[in-house]
């Protein structure tokens, strides 16, 4: 609202753009003053007990392990702080990866024209979305440790490659080098797999045969992965149980296992829903339109269904990403070092209360913020250009 | 049909941007009372926005705009005052769809005129019979025809006893067997005397009930008269262009 | 039909369904007995090997908790009365719209509805029968049967007045009275039981009505807020949401236990439920606000510029135009949001060492007759049971409901 040129300006108690402001700002005042009130309280509550209020306490030393990792006691709690969000982050990262598989596969099997296939996905679905989901880890973590795996001293080793025991589950895992190597050998991977892709849909775009760009690509990845693991001198290691542990491979802890499946099983479930409700909602005309123009099942599925359903299950699948990674604060329970039990420890012993969970809560809303903002950017990408 | 000499609308020199688009450039416009004004001219002329300037419901940037006396400002309570003296009607009709169609007319007299309920009923069932739907009052919007619910749309502004109606292009949302009970229920409006502006396309309603037809293009009035007038021999090339394609 | 002509159209249908190509054979053959195994080892597990005993011992602390015996019914009261309050409401409604014509008033038979009722409520008829079995008390069971005589007695009741129109003294007398009765039977049963004794089962679903009851102004407050072209207000608005939906509900819960008590003044120490249920509301507030927001946006434009038109205030253009709409088309979403908190009270016994379900089910497998057994299945598996049937009828429901509303804003 800019000068009206009225000849006669209203008083203030009634003027449009006065009122507005005096509302916000009493709105402000009654919100700043009840915080106010409630630091106060803090402040008065905390100065009797002597707990300091500041984040100093982050240098101070742990004086607690974390399990699966060099993690010393000696360390101040703000490396805990950081193991912490990077064990969060190593569970919310495959579990995403995981669950999106698995309830695509899910999603799809509830449209799909077998009936078994329809009934077995639509039980999956109904059961698992409607059971919390501290029962299904409270089961899964029972389940993994306790019953079903046994212990170390008659640890199981299935096909000699894996060992199975309650003190932990041994799988093979590379050696011979740091696994940055091995991340920017794979980096150098894609990238070949992007210019082979490149090349051979030029190729095809003139002579008009199929480019294969896709299985082209992938083989150029295989090739310069083994090449760059064959060239750095990696190698692979097999678990092997010695006496009360486990040699070689790579050991994963029970409850980081227990909260991986119950995440992946769990989150699956929604997104199971969620990729079948998105290509449920793309208009069947679509589909129709495409059988007109003879395009086979997979070809209409892949350039004109599924683009479509991308677009729309792009925003709620970005919420059951946030929901995963937030659910992973379970893990505390089940004695999973993520974010949520270091700092549940490092309070038990001793540090300030508020502090340490304020600073845990700007970590979660901060990775928070960061999923939103890459969901928001791949909204984006797949958005429909209209008028 | 002309009223007294005192005009009851007045815009005097109104600009209105949009962002870095002008909608309205200095238009100025008198409209006297019991006149009945037609609206013509092509879609983002600015003909929505100048009426929609006129209840307040855009505010203009520059310029005045008088209704009823009362000048249209910051004022909150001159632009209620504005909003009480004019009545509205919708393209798209814009009815209240979780009230039955009494409960429409009857909530703006109980509320801002805070008349008692059974004498609101009893203003609301008349005025149903005026647009003659008096047996729809129990119903929902949702279960009745566009013609019907623009007609509710009509009883219900006329609930506020306005001086003055503006209708925005009220049968373009509409099947074509239904403008002509709505355009007869303008007419009835016209003929008894309410100041009215009108933007539409239907020709013949301006050619029969238009005291004064205003043709606007680019955001300004270009060109005004009587519908013999405009309609047979317009001055400006503008005009007679979009008449053409038209007519 | 014939015996040939069902035994060929079987055939077709297996053809199709199950065997249309080779891959659909190995799938079908595959899937089909995995799933036949597991149902038969779960058959197994429910009927033969599972030891109940330690659900029949343990079904009023799992259901109640601590709950003194003398007090308990109280809740079988509590339970009737409110059985046949919701009857009443679900009456009323369905008897209005009857009213105005906007629904027939002799929908089915009596045998076609029994059978709707049967398939609707079937799974939650079942299971309540088959705990009843495990109980040899008759408490219970009649508690059981007065809440489905109090729901039918009511639906009946609020169908029949919904109907007819009653005069307007009565209509807001009963309006008065119906709105007080939650209320009523809250005062009712914390007159017996303080609050932090309400434990088990039974806290779960309290606490989660009264999340969602507490949430809800504050929740709408948020959304009409973060629309608000106001600056300041947006703002504020968006700040809550934005950080109470980054935050794990276990960490709120955490961080509830251990520094509630700093906020308020040392007068006031809030027992554990109500932390528990206060940070239900903070965190449910700031969902059902972005429900309410999507609500709010699937509203015309043209309705608030009516509504201006008319020259109604702000307030009433809000309360009589905006909301009522913003708030019918979203109710689908927001029993969702119920469901989910109802699932979440179960962190409540990790995080605030409450004696909800879950926990009472972990505890009494410590029990002198019931340890070292590996117990924990059969009450874990009962646990998971209860809210599985719950959570699956309220979805159920809400889904119908959304059919029936022909409303579906997500």
């Amino acid at each position: 609202m800019t000068t009206t040129i009225a000849t006669t300006r209203p008083p203030l108690w009634r003027d449009r753009r006065v009122l507005s402001w005096v509302f916000q700002s009493a709105v402000f005042a009654v919100v700043a003053a009840f915080l106010l009130w409630l630091y106060g309280n803090y402040r008065e509550n905390v100065a009797s007990s002597g707990i300091p209020t500041n984040l100093n306490f982050l240098d101070n030393p742990a004086s607690f392990e974390i399990p699966g990792n060099d993690f010393s006691q000696n360390q101040p709690v703000r490396d805990a702080y950081v193991e912490g969000i990077l064990n969060t982050l190593r569970v919310s990262v495959p579990g995403i990866v995981l669950a999106t598989i698995l309830g695509t596969v899910i999603g799809v099997g509830r449209l799909s024209r077998n009936w078994v296939a329809r009934q077995v996905a639509t039980a999956y679905v109904e059961i698992v979305r409607n059971v919390p989901l501290l029962v299904l880890l409270t089961f899964t973590f029972l389940g993994v440790v306790l019953l079903v795996v046994p212990r170390i001293e008659e640890a199981w080793t299935p096909a000699g490659i894996l060992v199975m025991s309650n003190r932990g589950i041994g799988i093979p895992w590379y050696s011979g080098g740091s696994g940055t190597t091995l991340v920017g050998v794979g980096a150098v991977g894609v990238l070949g797999w992007w210019l082979v892709a490149r090349l051979r849909r030029r190729a095809s775009e003139r002579t008009g045969r199929p480019s294969h760009a896709g299985l082209l690509g992938a083989g150029a990845f295989l090739v310069v992965v083994a090449t760059g693991w064959v060239a750095l001198g990696f190698a692979i290691t097999t678990p092997r149980v010695a006496g009360r542990q486990i040699d070689g491979g790579i050991r994963i802890d029970p409850s980081f296992f227990a909260l991986l499946i119950a995440l992946v099983v769990y989150t699956a479930s929604h997104i199971a829903e969620i990729v079948r409700g998105s290509i449920q909602a793309v208009p069947s005309g679509q589909d129709e339109a495409a059988q007109a123009l003879a395009m086979t099942g997979f070809q209409r599925m892949w350039y004109v269904v599924l683009p479509q359903a991308m677009r729309i299950a792009v925003p709620p699948l970005g919420n059951q990403y946030l929901n995963l990674i937030k659910n992973s604060s379970l893990g505390a329970g089940f004695g999973y070092f993520e974010l949520t039990n270091v700092t549940r420890v490092t309070v038990g012993n001793g540090s300030p209360a508020v502090p340490a969970f304020a600073l845990a809560l700007a970590m979660y809303v901060g990775v928070s913020v960061l999923t939103s903002l890459l969901v928001n950017v791949a909204n984006r990408r797949f958005r429909v250009v209209e008028r | 049909m002309k009223g007294p000499a005192d005009p009851i609308i007045t815009l005097d020199h109104v600009d209105k941007w949009f962002g870095a688009f002008k909608a309205l450039n200095d238009v100025s416009l008198a409209v006297a009372p019991q006149e009945v004004l037609v609206v013509i001219g092509p879609s983002g002329a600015g003909k929505s926005t100048m009426i929609r300037c006129i209840n307040g419901l855009e505010p203009h940037d520059s310029g005045r705009i008088v209704v009823d006396g009362i000048e249209l400002s910051e004022d909150i309570k001159n632009i209620q005052e504005v909003r009480r003296e004019t009545g509205m009607v919708f393209q798209q009709f814009n009815l209240f769809p979780h009230l039955s169609v009494i409960d429409n007319v009857m909530l703006a007299p109980r509320l801002v005129r805070r008349i008692p309920k059974s004498e609101a009923e009893r203003l609301a069932m008349g005025l149903l019979e005026r647009v003659r739907i008096p047996e729809q009052a129990r119903k929902y919007p949702g279960q009745l025809s566009g013609g019907q619910q623009q007609r509710v749309a009509i009883a219900r502004s006329l609930a506020m006893h306005p001086k003055v109606m503006l209708f925005d292009e009220p049968t373009s949302a509409l099947d074509p067997e239904m403008i002509g009970e709505v355009l007869d229920v303008m007419k009835d409006l016209a003929r008894g005397g309410m100041t009215m502006i009108v933007v539409s396309h239907e020709m013949g309603f301006a050619r029969e009930v238009a005291d004064r037809v205003v043709f606007m293009a680019g955001g300004e009035i270009v060109e005004e008269g009587t519908p013999e007038h405009l309609f047979t021999n317009p001055r400006e090339t503008r005009t007679r262009l979009f008449l053409n394609q038209i007519l | 039909m014939t015996l040939s002509a069902f035994r060929r159209s079987a055939a077709t249908w297996a053809r199709r369904n199950l065997f249309r190509a080779p891959a659909d054979a190995v799938l079908t053959i595959t899937l089909g007995g995995l799933a036949c195994y597991v149902v038969f080892r779960l058959a197994r597990f429910v009927l033969v090997t599972g030891r109940w005993e330690v659900i029949e011992v343990n079904l009023k602390l799992l259901m109640v908790g601590g709950w003194e015996a003398a007090h308990l019914p109280r809740i079988a009261v509590a339970l009737i009365v409110l059985a046949g309050w919701g009857g009443i409401i679900a009456g009323l409604i369905h008897g209005r719209r009857v009213r105005l014509g906007a629904a027939a008033s002799i929908g089915m038979s009596t045998m076609g509805r029994v059978v709707d009722l049967t398939r609707r409520f079937g799974l939650l008829i079942a299971a309540v029968i088959a705990t009843l079995a495990l109980t040899t008390s008759r408490g219970p069971g009649l508690t059981a049967g007065g809440v489905v005589v109090g729901a039918v007695a009511g639906r009946l009741f609020g169908g029949w007045a919904g109907a007819r129109g009653l005069p307007r003294k009565v209509v807001v007398v009963g309006n008065l009275v119906l709105a007080a009765t939650p209320l009523a039977v809250y005062l009712y049963l914390v007159d017996a039981v303080p609050l932090a004794m309400w434990e088990g089962f039974f806290f779960n679903v309290t606490s989660a009505m009264a999340g969602i009851v507490l949430c809800f102004p504050i929740g709408v407050v948020l959304a009409l807020g973060r629309r608000s072209t106001l600056r300041l207000i947006s703002a504020m608005s968006t700040l809550y949401i934005e950080i109470v939906r980054g935050a794990p509900l276990f960490v709120l819960l955490l961080l509830s236990n251990v520094a509630l008590g700093f906020f308020v003044p040392a007068s006031i120490a809030p027992s554990k439920p109500v932390r528990a249920i206060i940070t239900f509301a903070i965190f449910t507030a700031a969902y059902l606000a972005e429900i309410v927001r999507g609500g709010l946006q699937s509203i015309p434009r043209g309705q608030v510029e009516a509504a201006k038109s008319l020259g109604l205030s702000p307030w009433s253009q809000t309360t009589r135009i905006v909301l009522p709409q913003a708030l019918r088309n979203v109710i689908p979403a927001q029993i969702g949001q119920f469901i989910s908190l109802f699932k979440d009270t179960t962190l409540a016994g990790l995080g605030l060492g409450i004696l909800d379900m879950l926990a009472v089910s972990e505890a009494v497998t410590q029990q002198p007759g019931f340890r070292g057994q590996g117990l924990i299945i059969e009450t874990l598996a009962f646990t998971g049971f209860v809210f599985w049937v719950g959570s699956l009828t309220m979805s159920r429901e809400s889904q119908r409901l959304e059919r029936r509303l022909g409303v579906g804003v997500r």
